[in-house]
């Protein structure tokens, strides 16, 4: 498949998730130009066929682009890596924070926020996310739906 | 199974990646489980509420510009150049080398197609290592079915395939890699008798030549002549 056959037709995917990652629109515009920049230097890495395939691909760099724009970000960067535990379900919140679901999407550490954008926003199936993210499918399911817990308290 | 397992595999089943047998399960116990309903009544309005307030989004046209633009005229520009003035040069080295005949026209024609399948996303049309996936995609495009063989256990595994248009007929173009290398074979019948195989080298890239009673092959690289001819004895031999 041509370079441009894989990633173009998954710009807006790509997009969607720079956005909502980044929660910034500049931010979402540069990774997603930076990250179709490292989808061309490593395309002949390539291997897929299909255009799923070429969609878990691209996020996938995207995805990275972005955590790479944390780092560079500091606030946002996490020096250490993430912690299952410490995100677990009983963190006390402040209610007020969460009026709208953007909001406490918006809220959500960013590993829960990428989980939910691949499967409730892109629909990508537990493996593909596993895939994008680098984390087991166990920790997929276990990240889901956590971070829907969380965002089902701030619909109620 | 306790009550809190059939809620962890509430959003399990919702996202549809339950086994059959657990769905079923799941959903025995659903018609039962008032709580475990209301859970999963929580979880799908949760669910209508992200596809209403959560949209996905469209990319802007400048970034979608600015991608399509920067991908032919700022990445691809620069190896666009590199690999024209190559072309130039050896093309024209080429043409000093041999003075005339057919075999120097298409010497240049296999030379030039090599350098354009470097360019970024030219190298293949049909990407697979499987060559009984590459063979059959000839089928319909070329009036002649080429020998497809993989080499991968050799150290030079099949990346795929694509046309080409050379001598005034679309032919096969088989790809190769060896390391970081690209060697490009490309293929057609012939019925002028055998000949070579010769080599030829040019700016770095050497060009094989030979002829069987129905093939003529050129194998184009950037590889060293050693290696390239150990490929192309391998190729000799698979027919």
């Amino acid at each position: 498949m041509e370079f441009a056959a894989v990633v173009l037709p998954h710009l807006d995917a790509a997009y969607t998730l720079a956005r909502y990652l980044t929660r910034n629109e500049a931010d979402a515009q540069d990774i997603v130009q930076d990250a179709s920049l490292r989808a061309l230097k490593y395309f002949d890495g390539f291997r897929g066929t299909t255009a799923s395939d070429g969609r878990a691909w691209f996020l996938t760099i995207v995805r990275n682009a972005v955590y790479t724009w944390g780092q560079r970000q500091g606030s946002e960067g996490r020096v250490t890596e993430f912690n299952e535990e410490l995100h677990s379900d009983d963190v006390t919140r402040d209610p007020a924070a969460t009026v709208d679901l953007r909001a406490a999407l918006d809220a959500l550490p960013l590993e829960f926020r990428e989980v939910i954008v691949l499967r409730e926003l892109q629909g990508l199936s537990y493996k593909e996310i596993s895939d994008v993210t680098g984390v087991p499918v166990g920790t997929v399911m276990s990240r889901l739906s956590r971070a829907r817990k969380r965002l089902q308290e701030a619909l109620s | 199974m306790t009550h809190a397992d059939f809620e962890a595999q509430v959003d399990a089943y919702l996202d549809g990646e339950l086994a059959p047998a657990d769905a079923r399960a799941l959903e025995a116990h659903l018609s039962q489980c008032v709580e475990c309903a209301r859970f999963r009544d929580r979880r799908l309005a949760l669910r209508a509420a992200i596809k209403a307030q959560l949209p996905t989004l469209t990319a802007p046209d400048v970034l979608r510009q600015r991608i399509v633009h920067k991908r032919r005229f700022n990445v691809g520009w620069r190896s666009l150049a590199i690999a024209a003035s190559l072309a130039v040069v050896a093309v024209g080295g080429w043409q000093l080398g041999f003075q005339s005949g057919a075999g120097e026209m298409l010497g240049d024609a296999v030379l030039t197609s090599h350098i354009r399948s470097l360019m970024p996303g030219h190298l293949t049309d049909v990407q697979s290592s499987d060559q009984h996936t590459v063979k059959p995609w000839f089928n319909g495009k070329l009036d002649y079915s080429p020998p497809v063989f993989d080499f991968a256990d050799r150290g030079y595994p099949l990346l795929g395939g694509r046309l080409e248009y050379i001598d005034g007929r679309s032919v096969a173009a088989l790809v190769y890699g060896r390391r970081q290398h690209m060697i490009n074979v490309l293929l057609w019948p012939s019925d002028r008798g055998t000949a070579g195989p010769s080599a030829k080298t040019r700016q770095g890239y050497h060009v094989l030549h030979w002829t069987t009673r129905d093939y003529t092959y050129w194998v184009v690289s950037d590889l060293g002549l050693a290696e390239l001819q150990e490929f192309n004895g391998l190729l000799q031999q698979a027919r």
